[in-house]
C-alpha cells in the first residue's frame, strides 16, 4: 500500500521535525551557558567503564534494589524493543522489508521472543510504577503529572504492541507464533471475537500505526519533560565526576577579563550545569537523603535542580536572544538565600543521584557571587572572614598563640629544621579549641608510642582556608593556601598526616590546583596502618558499645569508611554498632558547608537528630573523626541531655587510652 | 555632598604586646583598621549612596603602612585616599593638626567622620582636636544620625542606655560608636579597584605641622603582671561563695 | 601651690561621683583646689563640692547651660580657666568629659592626658598612668611643652574620700560669653532598661545551657543587680529561647571585656571563649570539673549554680553595705 511510506514521511518529518527543533533550543541554552565547566575529557577508557556499568548496567538506579529491578526492567525493555519498532519503521517505509528473512527463523523467532518478554517486563513495571505513584506515595517522589503521562504514553506503547502482535498472530498465523510466549496468550483471547482474517490483518496494522504515532510523539514530547533523562543521562553519566573527591572549580583572579565571580544570573552557570538539569528524572533520591530538608529547612536539591532547570526555560528568550544582562537575579522566590545558605555540602544528594548530577557545585557558584560580588551572607560569618584574613584562624585568636597547645610536649616546629617522617598538620581546631588539643595531645602520644617521627609548622601554620573556599569566598580560601604552599613547600614537605578532614580534603586535592602536591593521610588512616603495622598495640580493655559517625568530608567525599572502623574495633572489649544511617548514606552532623559558623534559624537542629540517631543505637561512645562533628555531637548530646551517660570521643582519644 | 573620613590603623586586636624601647615590639604585628573607624567609614559610604554626585574621602596620618589600611577603606567604596606621612608615634594633638591642615586644602567640607576612639591608645581625643581646628561643631560617641542638606541630628550615647538628641549645623564632626551600623565587607570587585586608585600622598610641609604641635609623650610603658594560674575555690557552697567574695574584693580587686 | 580647676560634673540635680574623685586628689596633694560648676539652677549643689575639698566654687549659670553640649562646656571651661590661670584642669573620663576636654586643650594649646587610671599632683604638676591597647599594657604621660595640664580620671581610679561636712567652700557666680551656640540638644532619653548593657558594663554575669529554663535565669538577674552588672549569655541559653539574641555572648553575639566575667553553667565552648577572653578577671561556676571555662578562669568553683549564685548574691550583698 503506497500511502504508507507517505504517511510516515509526513508524520515522521511532522513528529522528528518539532522534536528537533525543540533539542536544538536544549542546545542553545546549554550553549548560551557563561560559567566554567569542569574538565572532564580525561581518562576516557574509565569513562566509558563508567557510563557500561551505570547506564547499561543500571548501577546507580540500584541504589533502591526494589524500584531499581523496575527500572531496569523498564530501561532494557525498552532497548530490545526498539529493535522492533525499527523494524516497525522499516516495514513501513519499504514494504518488501523482511527482517525474518535476512536474519534467519531461528534468529527472529529468538528475536520476537526476547521481544515479547520484555514487553511484559516493561509493562509490569509501568503497572508497579503507577502503584507506587498512586498508593505507596513516597514523599520525595512528589506528584507529578509529567510522570503519570510518560507512564501512560509507556503503557500504551506496550499495550499497542501486545495487540498489534496478537492481530499479526491472529492474522498471519506466522511460523513463529510460539515464541512470542506472551502475544500468543493474548491472541488466543482474542481469537473469541470471531473476525474475519482481512479484519485481523488490518487491525494489526492499525495498531501498528498507533504505536509507531505513540513512538513519534513520545519523541516529540520528551525534550519539555522530565524523560528527556533518557537521552541526557548517558552523556552526564560519561561526564560525571570520577573520583569520590572532588575539587571547587577555582577562580583565576589574575584574569582580568573576569568581572563576574560566581553566579549572579541562570547563565553564570556552565552547560554541564544545564546537562544536569536535563537529566534529573525527579526521582527525589537527594530529596530523601538530604539532611537540610529533612530538618524542615527550604532547600530541597530536587527542587534546586528544578527550579534552575525553569529560570533557563522561563528566560529563554532573552538567553537565546544573548540579552543577559536582562535577566532578574538566580535568587528569587524560589532559590532563596535561605535555600542557598542552607547546605552543609555533605553531598550526600551527589551519592544518591542515580545519574551523577553535581547539586553542590550550583549552589558554590551561587556563593560565590554572593559573597565576593554582593557581599551578602549571614552576619555572623563576616567575624569569621575578618578572623581568617588578620589571624589566619576563623576564630578570634592571635596567629603568635596557635602553637600554644604544643607546650610542654617536646614537638619540633620545622623551623627547628628536625629529622622527621611525616608533618603533622594541627589546624585551626587543633590548635585552639580546648576540647579538640585534648585529641591532638591524644594524637601526638600515639605518634610518640609508635616511633614515628613528626614536626609541626607551629606558628607558620594558617587556616586551610576550607570554610572560606565552602562559604563562597575563593579570593581568601586562595590567599591562605598560597601562603601555606609556599610555607610547605619551602620546608619541601611531602607527606603529611592531620586528624580534621576538612584540613585533609582541601590539602589532599585542592591545594594541587595552586602547586601543592602532598601525600596526605587523616589519622585515622594513619592510626589503623599504625595498628595493622603493630606499631603500636591496643591492649586497655574498653567495654563498651561504641558508634562511630562517618564525617562527611572524609567519608562521601574521600571514601574513607574501613580504616576508622578497623582503628576503634583493634581496642579490646569494644563492640561496635552502626546508626541507622552509616557509611555513605551516613547523616551529616550539620556543620561542613562553613555552617559551622553560621546559627541555624530554622526547622530543626541538624545535629540534634543526628544524635538521636546516635542514641538510639545504645551506644555509650560516640566516635568521631572530625573536630566539627565532635563539637555538634556533644552539643547534641547535651541537648538531649544525656552527657552523663553518653560520651563523644575522638579515635585518637579511644586509641590513646587503650595503648 | 563633600564627605571625609579619618582612619586610623593600629595593631589587631588579638596581638600580644611586647615591650621594646619607648613603647611596643611592631615586629610580626598585624595591622588593621582600628575596629570603630570602621562605622566611620560605613556611615559615610552610606550617606554617600543616598546623595548623589557625593564623595567619599578617607584620611591617615601615619607612616608608609598606615596605606594599606587607605587601601581597605577605598576597598569598602570609598573614593579617595589621602595618606599624610608621619613618623611613627606621634601624638593625638600632631595627627589632628596635620589631620586638620590637609582637610583644610579641601575646597568644600560637609561632614567629617571619625570612630569615638582608636584601639590602640583609647585616647578619644582626635576627633575633637580636628573639630576645634577647623572651628566646627562636633558629635561624639554617636550611635544613630539622620542628615539633611545642612544639618545633622545625633543620637548620642551617655551612661546607663540613656542618650541625648543633639543637632548641629553641618559642616560637623562626627564620631561614631559601635552600633550606629554593621560595616560592609568589601566586595572583591571593589578590593581589585581599591589596589588601582591613587592615594595621594602629603609630607609634614603640606600640613602645616610643627614641633610644638606635641604636647604629649607615652614613655615607661608596663605590662600588667602575668595572669596567675587559676584557682580553685574549695570547700561547701557556704565556704566557696564567702571565699571568692573576698577573693574579689581584696585579691582582684574588682567589685 | 598650683591653681587646679576641676570641672564639676553632675546629672539631674546630683553631682557625680568622680568629681568627689578628683577634689579628694587635688586636696590631698595640697593644691589649690578650685571646682567649676556650670548649669541652670545648679548653685546649691557648691556646698557639695566644699565638703568634698573644693576651696572655692565657681559657679556659671545660663539658660544655655541646661544640658550638657560639648561646644557651651568648652567655651565656658576655656574662658574660667583662662580668667583663673589655671595649671591643672581634671575632669572625669566620662561621656561629658572625654568629649569637652580635648577642646579646651585644643583652645588653650596644651596636651590632655585623657582615661588615666592613676593619678598625682605631686608638686602641682600632673603624673598620670593610662591604660594603653585595650589595657594589655599601660603608659606614663609626659607633658610637652608649658602651659595648663588637662587630664581626664577614669571613674573609680581613685576612690572618693570621706566627706568633711565642716568644710565649706567660697562661693562666686562667675560668667562666661557661650556666644551664639551651633550645636543644640534637642531632648534627654532616659535608659530602657535598668541594668548596663553587656559590652559597655565592668561587670557580667553569664548563665549557659545549666540554668535550664527562661525562669531560672532569675537567679542571674538577681546577682547581676547586687553588682549593678549586665547579664549575659552562652548561645546553648540563647538557642534554647531562656534569653535574647542581644545578651548573647560569644563570636556571633557580642564581644565583652569587662573587668569581671562570671560565668555560671557554661562550659567554656571555644565560641564563647572568643566573646569574653580579654575579661581582666574571670570566674567559672560549673559541676564539671572538667569543663574548658577552667582553662581560662581566674577563680572556679566546682559545684552546682542553683546553690552557689544564690549564696553570692547575698554575700555580694553584704559587701556593699559596708
Amino acid at each position: 500500500m503506497p500511502w504508507q511510506p507517505i504517511l510516515f514521511i509526513l508524520m515522521a518529518g511532522g513528529f522528528f521535525g518539532y522534536s528537533g527543533y525543540r533539542f536544538a533550543l536544549l542546545y542553545r541554552l546549554a550553549r548560551s551557558q557563561k560559567g566554567k565547566a569542569p574538565l572532564r575529557w580525561d581518562r576516557i577508557p574509565e569513562r566509558i567503564g563508567a557510563t557500561i556499568v551505570n547506564v547499561l548496567g543500571q548501577k546507580a538506579v540500584m541504589q533502591k534494589p526494589l524500584v531499581g529491578i523496575m527500572h531496569a526492567m523498564i530501561f532494557w525493555g525498552f532497548i530490545v524493543i526498539t529493535t522492533g519498532t525499527l523494524e516497525q519503521f522499516a516495514t513501513t517505509l519499504f514494504p518488501s522489508f523482511e527482517l525474518e528473512s535476512i536474519m534467519g527463523l531461528g534468529a527472529y523467532s529468538s528475536l520476537v521472543m526476547v521481544q515479547d518478554l520484555f514487553t511484559a517486563f516493561v509493562l509490569l513495571g509501568v503497572l508497579f510504577s503507577f502503584y507506587r505513584r498512586i498508593v505507596l506515595k513516597p514523599k520525595h517522589l512528589g506528584q507529578s503529572s509529567d510522570a503519570f503521562l510518560v507512564l501512560t504514553f509507556t503503557g500504551g506503547l506496550m499495550v499497542s504492541i501486545f495487540l498489534m502482535n496478537a492481530f499479526h498472530i491472529l492474522g498471519y498465523q506466522p511460523i513463529y507464533t510460539e515464541s512470542m510466549l506472551m502475544s500468543k496468550n493474548v491472541a488466543a483471547v482474542l481469537s473469541s471475537m470471531n473476525l474475519s482474517q482481512e479484519t485481523y490483518v488490518g487491525l494489526a496494522t492499525l495498531f501498528k500505526w498507533i504505536h509507531m504515532t505513540l513512538v513519534m510523539g513520545f519523541a516529540a514530547y520528551i525534550p519539555t519533560s522530565k524523560h528527556l533523562h533518557i537521552v541526557a543521562a548517558g552523556p552526564n553519566t560519561f561526564l560525571k565526576s570520577l573520583d569520590r573527591a572532588k575539587g571547587m572549580i577555582p577562580i583565576n583572579f589574575e584574569d582580568e577579563s573576569v568581572t563576574q565571580y560566581g553566579a549572579a544570573k541562570i547563565t553564570d552557570l556552565s552547560w554541564k550545569d544545564a546537562l544536569d538539569y536535563f537529566s534529573c528524572t525527579e526521582c527525589g533520591r537527594c530529596q530523601e537523603v538530604c539532611p537540610a530538608w529533612n530538618t524542615e529547612k527550604p532547600l530541597s536539591p530536587k527542587k534546586l535542580i528544578l527550579d534552575l532547570n525553569h529560570q533557563l526555560f522561563d528566560y529563554k528568550a532573552a538567553i537565546t536572544a544573548g540579552k543577559t544582562d536582562e535577566l532578574p537575579n538566580l535568587i528569587d522566590k524560589n532559590i532563596t538565600n535561605d535555600v542557598i545558605w542552607a547546605c552543609t555540602t555533605c553531598r550526600a544528594c551527589e551519592i544518591a543521584c542515580p545519574v551523577f548530577i553535581g547539586h553542590t557545585d550550583k549552589i558554590y557558584e551561587a556563593r560565590r557571587n554572593l559573597v565576593m560580588m554582593e557581599s551578602s551572607f549571614p552576619a555572623e560569618v563576616q567575624t569569621v572572614f575578618k578572623n581568617m584574613e588578620t589571624n589566619y584562624t576563623p576564630w578570634a585568636f592571635a596567629a603568635s598563640e596557635r602553637a600554644n597547645w604544643s607546650q610542654g610536649l617536646d614537638i619540633k616546629t620545622m623551623a627547628d629544621q628536625p629529622a622527621y617522617d611525616v608533618l603533622l598538620w594541627v589546624g585551626c581546631a587543633g590548635s585552639y579549641d580546648e576540647r579538640n588539643k585534648k585529641v591532638m595531645k591524644a594524637f601526638v602520644n600515639i605518634l610518640n608510642k609508635s616511633g614515628v617521627k613528626f614536626a609541626i609548622l607551629g606558628n607558620e601554620e594558617q587556616c586551610t582556608g576550607d570554610s572560606a573556599r565552602r562559604i563562597g569566598n575563593e579570593y581568601l580560601f586562595q590567599t591562605l593556601a598560597k601562603a601555606n604552599i609556599e610555607t610547605l613547600n619551602r620546608y619541601n614537605v611531602k607527606n603529611i598526616v592531620t586528624a580534621c578532614p576538612h584540613c585533609f580534603n582541601t590539602l589532599k586535592n585542592e591545594y594541587k590546583d595552586f602547586g601543592g602536591n602532598y601525600e596526605v593521610f587523616h589519622h585515622s588512616q594513619f592510626i589503623s596502618k599504625l595498628i595493622a603495622d603493630g606499631k603500636v598495640k591496643p591492649t586497655q580493655t574498653l567495654n563498651a558499645k561504641v558508634t562511630y559517625h562517618d564525617s562527611c568530608y572524609l567519608g562521601r567525599w574521600n571514601d574513607v569508611y574501613t580504616q576508622p572502623r578497623s582503628a576503634i574495633a583493634a581496642i579490646p572489649g569494644v563492640q561496635m554498632v552502626e546508626m541507622k544511617s552509616h557509611h555513605d548514606q551516613s547523616m551529616c552532623c550539620g556543620a561542613g558547608g562553613g555552617r559551622m559558623w553560621m546559627e541555624e534559624h530554622l526547622g530543626r537542629r541538624v545535629n540534634v537528630t543526628r544524635t538521636e540517631q546516635a542514641l538510639d543505637t545504645g551506644a555509650s561512645i560516640i566516635a568521631s573523626a572530625c573536630p566539627f562533628c565532635m563539637t555538634m555531637m556533644s552539643d547534641g548530646v547535651k541537648m538531649k541531655e544525656k552527657a552523663d551517660k553518653v560520651q563523644v570521643l575522638d579515635i585518637a582519644e579511644l586509641v590513646s587510652q587503650s595503648i | 555632598m563633600n564627605i571625609f573620613v579619618c582612619i586610623k590603623q593600629v595593631p589587631d586586636t588579638e596581638t600580644k604586646i611586647k615591650l621594646a624601647g619607648d613603647g611596643i615590639d611592631t615586629a610580626g604585628v598585624k595591622w588593621i583598621m582600628s575596629p570603630y573607624d570602621e562605622f566611620a567609614v560605613e556611615e559615610a559610604l552610606r550617606l554617600k549612596e543616598k546623595n548623589a554626585g557625593s564623595t567619599v574621602t578617607v584620611l591617615s596620618a601615619g607612616p608608609a603602612r598606615v596605606v594599606e589600611t587607605l587601601r581597605t577603606a577605598l576597598a569598602m567604596g570609598a573614593d579617595n585616599g589621602v595618606h599624610i606621612e608621619l613618623p611613627e608615634n606621634t601624638d593625638n594633638n600632631y595627627a589632628a593638626k596635620a589631620l586638620a591642615g590637609a582637610l583644610k586644602k579641601e575646597a568644600k567640607i560637609d561632614i567629617v567622620f571619625f570612630g569615638k576612639e582608636a584601639i590602640d591608645d583609647g585616647a578619644a581625643q582626635t576627633a575633637q582636636l580636628v573639630s576645634a581646628y577647623l572651628d566646627i561643631p562636633c558629635v561624639t560617641v554617636v550611635l544613630q544620625a539622620e542628615y539633611s542638606t545642612d544639618k545633622v541630628k545625633c543620637k548620642r550615647e551617655v551612661e546607663g542606655g540613656a542618650y541625648e538628641m543633639v543637632e548641629s549645623p553641618l559642616p560637623a564632626v562626627i564620631a561614631a560608636q559601635k552600633g550606629m551600623n554593621e560595616p560592609r565587607y568589601a566586595s572583591l570587585p571593589n578590593i581589585m579597584k581599591a589596589k588601582k586608585k591613587e592615594v595621594k600622598v602629603l609630607k609634614e610641609a603640606d600640613v602645616g605641622t610643627s614641633a610644638s604641635d606635641h604636647k604629649i609623650k607615652f614613655k615607661n610603658f608596663q605590662l600588667p603582671p602575668p595572669k596567675q594560674a587559676g584557682k580553685k575555690v574549695d570547700g561547701d557552697a557556704a565556704a566557696q561563695a564567702h571565699q571568692l567574695v573576698q577573693l574579689l574584693h581584696t585579691e582582684a580587686k574588682v567589685i | 601651690m598650683a591653681k587646679v580647676l576641676i570641672v564639676a560634673e553632675h546629672r539631674d540635680g546630683k553631682l557625680k561621683k568622680v568629681s568627689f574623685e578628683l577634689l579628694g586628689l587635688a586636696a590631698q596633694a595640697g593644691q589649690e583646689v578650685h571646682a567649676l560648676l556650670l548649669g541652670e539652677g545648679v548653685a546649691g549643689l557648691a556646698s557639695e563640692l566644699g565638703h568634698y575639698g573644693a576651696g572655692k566654687v565657681h559657679v556659671v549659670e545660663s539658660a544655655a547651660l541646661k544640658f550638657y553640649s560639648a561646644e557651651a562646656y568648652s567655651k565656658a571651661v576655656v574662658q574660667i580657666a583662662k580668667n583663673l590661670g589655671a595649671e591643672v584642669i581634671l575632669a572625669g573620663h566620662t561621656p561629658t568629659g572625654r568629649e569637652f576636654m580635648p577642646l579646651v586643650a585644643a583652645r588653650l594649646g596644651v596636651g590632655l592626658a585623657s582615661d588615666c587610671t592613676q593619678i598625682s599632683l605631686a608638686g602641682g604638676k600632673i603624673q598620670a598612668r593610662r591604660p594603653v591597647y585595650s589595657g594589655k599594657a599601660t603608659a606614663e604621660v609626659e607633658f610637652l611643652g608649658g602651659g595648663a595640664q588637662l587630664a581626664t580620671v577614669r571613674a573609680n581610679a581613685i576612690g572618693i574620700p570621706k566627706p568633711d561636712t565642716s568644710k565649706k567652700a567660697e562661693v562666686v557666680t562667675a560668667s562666661a560669653d557661650l556666644g551664639a551656640l551651633k550645636t543644640k540638644v534637642l531632648e534627654m532619653v532616659k535608659g530602657a532598661m535598668g541594668r548596663p548593657d553587656v559590652t559597655e558594663a565592668s561587670i557580667v554575669v553569664s548563665g549557659g545551657r545549666a540554668m535550664k529554663s527562661a525562669e531560672n535565669f532569675k537567679i542571674i538577674e538577681e546577682m547581676a543587680d547586687s553588682l549593678g552588672a549586665a547579664v549575659g549569655a552562652s548561645r546553648a541559653a540563647v538557642d534554647a529561647g531562656y534569653r535574647p539574641h542581644r545578651d548573647q555572648v560569644g563570636q556571633t553575639g557580642k564581644t565583652v571585656s569587662p573587668a569581671l566575667y562570671i560565668a555560671c553553667g557554661i562550659s567554656g565552648a571555644i565560641q564563647h571563649l572568643a566573646g569574653m577572653r580579654t575579661s581582666k578577671t574571670i570566674v567559672a561556676i560549673n559541676t564539671d570539673p572538667q569543663a574548658p571555662i577552667f582553662q581560662v578562669a581566674d577563680y572556679g568553683v566546682v559545684g552546682d549554680l542553683f546553690t552557689l549564685v544564690p549564696l553570692l548574691t547575698q554575700e555580694f550583698k553584704k559587701l556593699k553595705e559596708h
